[in-house]
């Protein structure tokens, strides 16, 4: 587990606090060149490690990646998908399951639509929810092909609806096919990490990577912070830190202390623009250990 | 333990069943869906009892309340139907398809003890309810002016498929979209006196409306502007802004913060004469549950703890949904007139 992962929020105007920052943050990285030079800043300070979203900004990024092996070859990603926004306009026109049988067997370029077809020709209808799932989890990890990638996470949207729902089979058949496909550990997104974790443990799915929102004045902690920091000091399970700032809430050095004194978290996930608060922020993290 | 059923298991369906499931006080019992997909999926995950007919999912499953969340074309019968059957309710915005439907509803539920409530989810967001308190404390004074925007990207070509591009199932911007800010307008500062200036306007769809702009108009010399787009593909998501203007001061306000100015000192707490900013993180409270939004889950807690408490609907009961309805029905017989003028 890396210690310190880049996130990617920043590019693509999300900001839990203000959507006045979030729109300027979005047009700042307009550009494909604007993402690639703050990721080589964080590249060269010593970040190898990536959280990426499964935004079709980033198929460009490994586009990049791939075309400049060498000077990425100590590079790690860790995928988070699906990256729900990309659908929610064919769900409102054609509604859930429309869209995923859009995605996964139609309106696709004929070489990716036929790899698919391989599974057999069927349209999703008839399909097991299972089932959709793999085919979901392998058209994302399309993208991250030839990459060097550590864990694949699922988004927080799916995971907190799938956990609210009690799908059990989905989250064991998901970390089995993860593990089996792609050789790699599953890993989670959640805002409900508490209640998560004990549901994970519950499914048999043993020492996850569990990555929530774990800040010193406890936003997007759910159900409160004292069940966090009680779940990090006695789960067998891998925490990861986001969120850590609050959205700028709290300060650099403040946040990192808080993180830093829970013992337990593995790794911290934080995304920045300027070359100045990427160095600022890992040399605080490295300092506080 | 309350026995609870979902008719209607799309996004927002799964989205309510995925919240209450795991409520103490809660228990589902059945699921209702015209997707063989889901249905077969659903009751094979959860083991939980899956119809296709909603009148036999009433009628077996012993239900103390459900939640409707099909095309806004099927509420009025649903809800008629789970009224019947002494059910409390909670159904997606917008009410019904007409306001006539509506008022037929609230009729139906004198007399009965059944909770009520609509999915105007946006009442529930922390920043709004903020909002409120200020509005209720007086902190602006008399209101003189208010202008209400929303933009986003949700639709962006001409859908010909699905419910959402025909009018007589609840499709469009007017019901689908711009209803939640027509609520908000009717929840914060009120229902208009009169409403001018509509015009419904088509960007990509054939059959309905893409943006609407509209004028309120209140006896006490107060006036609003509503301006609504869902074609408007700068955004990644939907946005609201809300700015609000009197004698004392301003507010201006979206989802996750909120500035107020006040042209003398304010006489509250916190407040200082000039701009005072607040963002969702200094006061936002955590839920028991969270999917997709804290106000997801206080608009649904709300509603339960109404039928355990055995207290008439808060927030968003029917009757208030109504008034929502009734406005924009009269926002489309304002534009309609507009149209008739110009032959």
């Amino acid at each position: 587990m890396d210690r310190i992962i880049f996130g990617d929020n920043q590019f693509f105007g999300i900001n839990h606090m203000s959507e006045e920052k979030a729109q300027a943050q979005a047009e700042c990285f307009k550009d494909i060149k604007a993402i690639i030079k703050v990721i080589d800043t964080a590249y060269e300070c010593g970040i190898h490690a990536f959280m990426f979203n499964t935004h079709d900004r980033v198929a460009e990024l490994c586009d990049h990646f791939r075309a400049n092996p060498e000077k990425y070859s100590a590079l790690r990603l860790y995928p988070s998908m699906p990256y729900a926004h990309k659908y929610a306009n064919v769900v409102n026109e054609k509604g859930m399951i429309g869209a995923l049988n859009d995605f996964l067997f139609t309106g696709r370029t004929a070489g990716e639509a036929l790899t698919t077809l391989i599974r057999g020709g069927r349209g999703i209808f008839n399909r097991d929810m299972i089932e959709v799932m793999k085919l979901l989890v392998d058209a994302e990890m399309r993208m991250f092909k030839g990459l060097n990638v550590r864990a694949i996470f699922l988004q927080n949207i799916v995971t907190d609806l799938l956990l609210g729902i009690g799908a059990k089979q989905v989250f064991v058949e998901f970390a089995d096919h993860v593990r089996k496909t792609y050789g790699v550990d599953p890993a989670f997104n959640t805002m409900n990490m508490p209640k998560l974790v004990e549901f994970l443990l519950g499914c048999g799915i043993e020492n996850p990577i569990v990555c929530s929102s774990i800040n010193k004045i406890g936003y997007l902690m759910n159900p409160d912070k004292v069940s966090y920091e009680e779940t990090i000091r006695t789960q067998p399970f891998r925490p990861m830190a986001m969120s850590i700032f609050a959205s700028g809430a709290v300060a650099p050095r403040e946040a990192i202390e808080y993180v830093a004194n829970q013992k337990n978290i593995k790794s911290i996930v934080f995304g920045a623009s300027s070359k100045a608060h990427i160095e600022e922020t890992k040399r605080i993290i490295e300092k506080c250990g | 333990m309350l026995r609870g059923g979902v008719i209607g298991f799309g996004r927002m369906g799964l989205t309510h069943f995925s919240i209450l499931n795991n409520h103490p006080e809660v228990k589902f019992v059945a699921v209702c869906d015209s997707s063989s997909f889901m249905l077969k999926n659903i009751g094979k995950y959860t083991g939980i009892d899956t119809f296709k007919d909603y009148h036999k999912m009433i009628d077996r499953s012993g239900l103390d309340f459900v939640i409707v969340a099909t095309p806004t074309g099927m509420h009025a019968e649903i809800v008629k139907y789970a009224i019947q059957s002494n059910l409390h309710i909670f159904v997606e915005k917008p009410f019904a398809l007409n306001v006539r439907q509506g008022e037929e509803l609230v009729e139906m539920l004198k007399g009965k003890k059944l909770v009520n409530q609509i999915g105007y989810v946006i009442r529930f967001n922390d920043v709004f309810i903020q909002v409120k308190k200020l509005l209720d404390a007086g902190v602006l004074g008399d209101l003189l002016t208010f202008k209400m925007e929303m933009y986003g990207p949700t639709l962006l070509k001409d859908a010909k498929s699905g419910w959402r591009s025909k009018k007589q199932e609840g499709g469009g911007c007017l019901y689908d979209f711009a209803s939640h800010s027509i609520d908000l307008i009717n929840y914060l500062i009120g229902v208009p006196d009169e409403i001018c200036g509509s015009v419904l306007q088509s960007i990509h769809s054939a059959n309905v409306e893409d943006a609407i702009c509209s004028t309120f108009l209140y006896k006490n010399n107060l006036r609003g502007n509503l301006l609504v787009n869902w074609s408007d593909p700068s955004y990644r998501k939907p946005a609201y802004r809300m700015e609000i203007f009197g004698r004392k001061g301003k507010i201006i306000a979206d989802l996750h913060s909120y500035k107020v100015f006040f042209r003398n000192e304010s006489g509250f707490d916190g407040f200082t004469q000039g701009w005072n900013e607040r963002y969702i993180t200094d006061f936002v409270e955590p839920v028991r549950f969270y999917v997709r939004g804290f106000e997801f889950t206080r608009q649904l807690d709300c509603f339960i703890d109404c039928i355990i408490n055995e207290t008439p609907s808060k927030k968003c009961s029917f009757e208030e949904g109504l008034k929502t309805d009734m406005m924009i029905e009269r926002i489309i017989e304002d534009a309609g007139k507009r149209r008739a003028g110009n032959g």
